[in-house]
């Protein structure tokens, strides 16, 4: 093999025909001509230095990739069974209170709720929103083990009857959120269905929720073990798994911390909790688009134009379009059912019970940004402030304002909230490089 | 204060050996040379640091007892070893990044400022993340990029305006080499690096902070396999000047701290001269194969085989284009090509099936996958081929040369000095003379068995394990008394 000697400007020809370019420094140009000429290295070190000298190369401007838009066509084949979930674990309220009485329910709920929501974030944060989500918690499955039995003993032991209620309620919810996070949301559905039909149509609803909560375990345990090959990744860190577990747990204080709501009274808190859900779902698919226009907006703005235009424009209205996103859907649903209510002579709780959950959901969607994008201390902050003024306020006009507690508390930590969402969005390049970037 | 202490060194001394996305969790030539160290040289306590990307296995070596396997650096994950502890607010690692991207990404980055960095990372874990997450991390290190984008030095182009979506990926890129140097390493009396990129990093730690020796072997040579990936890659001009000029600030910091750089062949240190490296610090190893039998005649059925990863560093595509013009001169030969996919490279593996079909080489050309007996594969073969771009000392062809069988292989890397005599070398990437030899060989199996038998007592003579694993001990042993080396800076093979 032989290759006879290159002139700097015959190998420039060669490496920018093979480049389709000039070629970015001579360490390129040697390799070029190296790996494809068969130019031994030595030659074609020394080629690519003169290369280079005598032709400087000019600099051009560069344009980062930037990730591909969300494929959406899942989210109202996951948000109807969801929809149904709600509304049929509605239907369970008083069957359960008609038994067990209304005290035990409403305590039961009051342990239930906050507890649920502390699981699904913690579970979310550490293994449910990650690729290798289910097959990571299998790994991890021997470390919880003893967790189900633990969900339904502990508060047993520490309340009686309302304890096991909560954490039937507590083990069939976040089984139902492993169930989905597989895939199998409409199985889930079918089942919370079947307990519904089950318990209105005479069986004795607590055998009903205990058979319930084992079958979603099970299913739970054979979706998690069947959930695809040995991870290759870690789970998410446990801080701040923890820390998100806080945020789910203070979400749930705030929901069952007004006294004016009334949690046991048949489907009602269910059927008025439906237009927030659903809103909250909506318009949260919808902010999470931010990490796609992020690295949109800064496509293609040299990181070193220091007087680069207003990027944070594009994130903020993202921000406001999911607000409004949420406002609309609950209140377009809140009127829809208030006017069926009206027409049937029904009792969904009231305009101020729906603006109420309406607030919550929107403090769920403004404090999930601000986890997501690294500022959990604000969260909580914004939180705790939520749960001060829900408690202060279902107390001083609860008993004149159905949902007065929910309103208040959610008003003042999305207030709160808020100025750091703007922020955070509003300066997306440190976002990126920082807070999303560097978990 | 040193680790090396007088007595144990004596006794039994401790090598830390670092790999990259390699041993013990994927099978590969440089896999199976950690491997055939750690069991062979048994007079050393090795510990083995793994540094993968995000992607952990389980090992697919048995790991000797004696061998302690550290827990992997994990590129790209939420956790890492070393990085707990209460942060400290005294802004004491403030222009980190700033100093990284300078000393890494700047043509003439000041190394010194470098190691001082990475031990720095090292001495304050925990405060490397809230550097990093802060926003006055940020503008340190966008001037730090300013500095290097200004920097005006021939030889390196025209640094390319990075855009910010480019410029926020390097600089989680740095926090990466940042993390992975302040990862915890366990004393040792030798640190053997086995790739001047990021397994050097927790190397360079160490031995800034107890002066460690530090022995570093290139099997290929970390920057041109960078600058060869990236040059094929079709990405953005930002993209591209990041990951080649990190590899090359990791590798220019590997070279300055080795005591020995040990590369498998010359034709590496040629590159490492050129790169900048003191020649008296290189002495070459070769790698070598347990001492092969007595080789048994080819089959004789016009059968090529190729062994190597599908990877465009291998240049399958080549490889297919070369069967399909001998199919048309020697319709009877097949081709077998073992090897899987490389992880990450899923899509060049596709679009060498989809030339495979449109070539329509059909049966006449298979896919073998992955073999756990490269001899017996080789030896089956009446020619072995190779079309790589880049290549160390392919083991692959020293196997063949085993088995004593003809090689056909492109001229890159080591291959030329190997094969010298006992095939035919061409150029990269000229399908017509790889396909000319291919048939000359298939044509005229006389010629082929004399350059096989060639091959097989070339092997037998210079590339044999005992001496590879003897070359190793010696320097290991050397490093850990602190004895310099003997040898010539640039050995030559013996025709």
């Amino acid at each position: 093999m032989t290759v006879s000697r290159i002139d700097p400007e015959g190998a420039r020809r060669i490496v920018e025909a093979r480049l389709d370019r000039p070629p970015q420094d001579m360490l390129e140009a040697a390799v070029v001509l190296e790996a494809w000429v068969g130019v031994p290295a030595r030659d074609a070190l020394g080629l690519g230095t003169e290369m280079l000298r005598t032709t400087p190369a000019q600099p051009v401007r560069s344009r980062g990739p930037v990730p591909d838009p969300p494929d959406g066509r899942g989210v109202w084949r996951e948000a109807l069974p969801f929809a149904l979930v709600v509304l049929a674990i509605g239907g369970w309220a008083g069957p359960l209170a008609g038994t067990l009485g209304i005290g035990v329910i409403e305590l039961a709920l009051g342990v239930a709720l906050p507890l649920t929501m502390a699981l699904q974030w913690g579970l979310s944060s550490r293994y449910l929103s990650r690729p290798e989500g289910l097959a990571l918690l299998a790994r991890d499955a021997r470390g919880h083990l003893a967790a189900p039995t633990l969900l339904v003993a502990v508060p047993g032991l520490a309340l009686g009857v309302p304890g096991i209620v909560a954490g039937l309620l507590t083990l069939t919810w976040v089984g139902g959120a492993i169930l989905v996070r597989r895939g199998w949301s409409v199985l889930y559905a079918a089942l919370v269905v079947l307990a519904a039909v089950a318990m209105t149509g005479g069986l004795w609803p607590p055998a009903i929720l205990g058979l319930l909560a084992l079958v979603t375990s099970l299913l739970a345990a054979v979706a998690v073990l069947s959930g695809g090959a040995p991870p290759t990744h870690q789970p998410g860190r446990l801080g701040r798994a923890c820390t998100a577990t806080l945020i789910g747990l203070g979400l749930g204080l705030l929901l069952v911390a007004d006294r004016s709501v009334n949690w046991s009274f048949g489907a009602l808190p269910a059927v008025a909790l439906l237009p927030a859900t659903l809103a909250c779902y909506w318009s949260g698919t919808y902010l999470w688009r931010f990490q796609q226009v992020i690295p949109r907006v800064l496509r293609g703005v040299s990181a070193a134009d220091t007087r680069a235009p207003d990027l944070g424009r594009g994130p903020r209205r993202i921000l406001l379009g999911a607000i409004a996103r949420l406002v609309a859907l609950t209140a377009a649903i809140s009127g829809a059912l208030l006017g069926t209510a009206a027409l049937t002579d029904a009792s969904v709780g009231g305009v101020t019970v729906l603006a109420g959950f309406g607030m919550v959901a929107m403090a769920t969607l403004v404090l999930g940004l601000l986890e997501s994008v690294g500022r959990p201390a604000a969260a909580l902050c914004a939180l705790s402030a939520g749960i001060g003024a829900d408690v202060l306020a279902s107390q001083l006009a609860g008993a004149h304002v159905a949902g007065a507690g929910l309103i208040a508390g959610s008003a003042l930590a999305v207030v709160v909230a808020l100025p750091f969402a703007f922020s955070t969005l509003g300066d997306p390049v440190t976002t990126l490089a920082t807070r999303l970037g560097i978990p | 204060m040193s680790h090396v202490t007088t007595e144990r060194v004596r006794l039994r001394p401790r090598v830390l050996l670092t790999t990259e996305g390699t041993y013990p969790y994927v099978v590969g030539g440089v896999s199976a040379w950690c491997d055939l160290l750690v069991r062979s040289i048994r007079e050393i306590d090795w510990h083995v640091l793994p540094i993968v990307a995000g992607r952990r296995r389980a090992p697919l070596y048995r790991i000797p007892p004696a061998v302690r396997l550290q827990p992997p650096i994990e590129l790209w994950a939420e956790t890492l070893a070393g990085a707990r502890g209460p942060a400290r607010a005294d802004g004491h690692t403030d222009t980190l990044p700033r100093t990284l991207v300078e000393s890494l990404i700047g043509w003439d980055g000041d190394l010194e400022a470098l190691t001082a960095a990475l031990t720095a990372c090292r001495g304050h874990a925990p405060d490397v993340r809230r550097t990093f997450r802060s926003r006055r991390g940020w503008e340190s290190f966008l001037a730090g990029l300013r500095t290097v984008t200004e920097e005006d030095v021939p030889e390196a182009g025209a640094t390319p305006n990075l855009d910010l979506v480019e410029a926020a990926t390097l600089y989680q890129i740095l926090y990466w080499v940042a993390r992975t140097a302040a990862a915890p390493t366990p004393p040792c009396d030798v640190l053997h690096v086995t790739a001047a990129g990021w397994a050097a990093i927790p190397a360079i730690v160490a031995k800034a902070l107890h002066g460690t020796p530090l022995v570093l072997t290139e099997h290929g040579v970390y920057v041109r396999e960078a600058y060869l990936a990236a040059a094929r890659s079709g990405e953005s001009p930002g993209t591209r000047f990041a990951r080649t000029r990190l590899a090359r600030g990791l590798a220019r910091a590997a070279y300055a701290a080795a005591d020995v750089v040990a590369p498998v062949t010359d034709a590496n240190a040629f590159w490492e001269v050129g790169l900048g490296i003191d020649p008296a610090k290189i002495h070459v190893v070769y790698n070598g194969l347990s001492s092969p039998g007595a080789p048994q005649p080819p089959p004789r059925n016009g059968t090529v085989v190729s062994v190597g990863r599908i990877d465009p560093l291998k240049d399958v595509h080549t490889m297919l284009r070369v069967a399909d013009e001998v199919l048309r001169r020697v319709p009877s030969a097949r081709f077998e090509h073992y090897g899987p996919v490389t992880d990450g490279e899923e899509t060049y593996g596709r679009s060498c099936l989809a030339l495979h079909e449109r070539l329509g080489l059909g049966d006449r050309f298979r896919f073998m996958g992955r073999t756990t007996d490269p001899e017996g594969v080789v030896r089956d073969a009446d020619v072995v081929l190779m079309t790589s771009i880049s290549e160390g000392l392919p083991i692959a062809i020293l196997e063949a040369m085993a088995q004593a069988r003809p090689v056909v292989s492109t001229g890159v890397g080591g291959v030329p000095d190997v094969v010298k005599g006992c095939g035919i070398v061409t150029r990269p990437g000229d399908v017509h003379a790889l396909a000319l030899a291919v048939c000359t060989l298939l044509r005229r199996p006389e010629t082929a068995r004399q350059l096989g038998m060639r091959g097989h007592r070339r092997v037998r003579r210079i590339f044999d394990e005992t001496s590879c694993v003897e070359g190793y001990r010696d320097l290991l042993l050397a490093a850990a008394r602190g004895v310099a080396q003997p040898e010539p800076a640039i050995a030559q093979v013996a025709a």
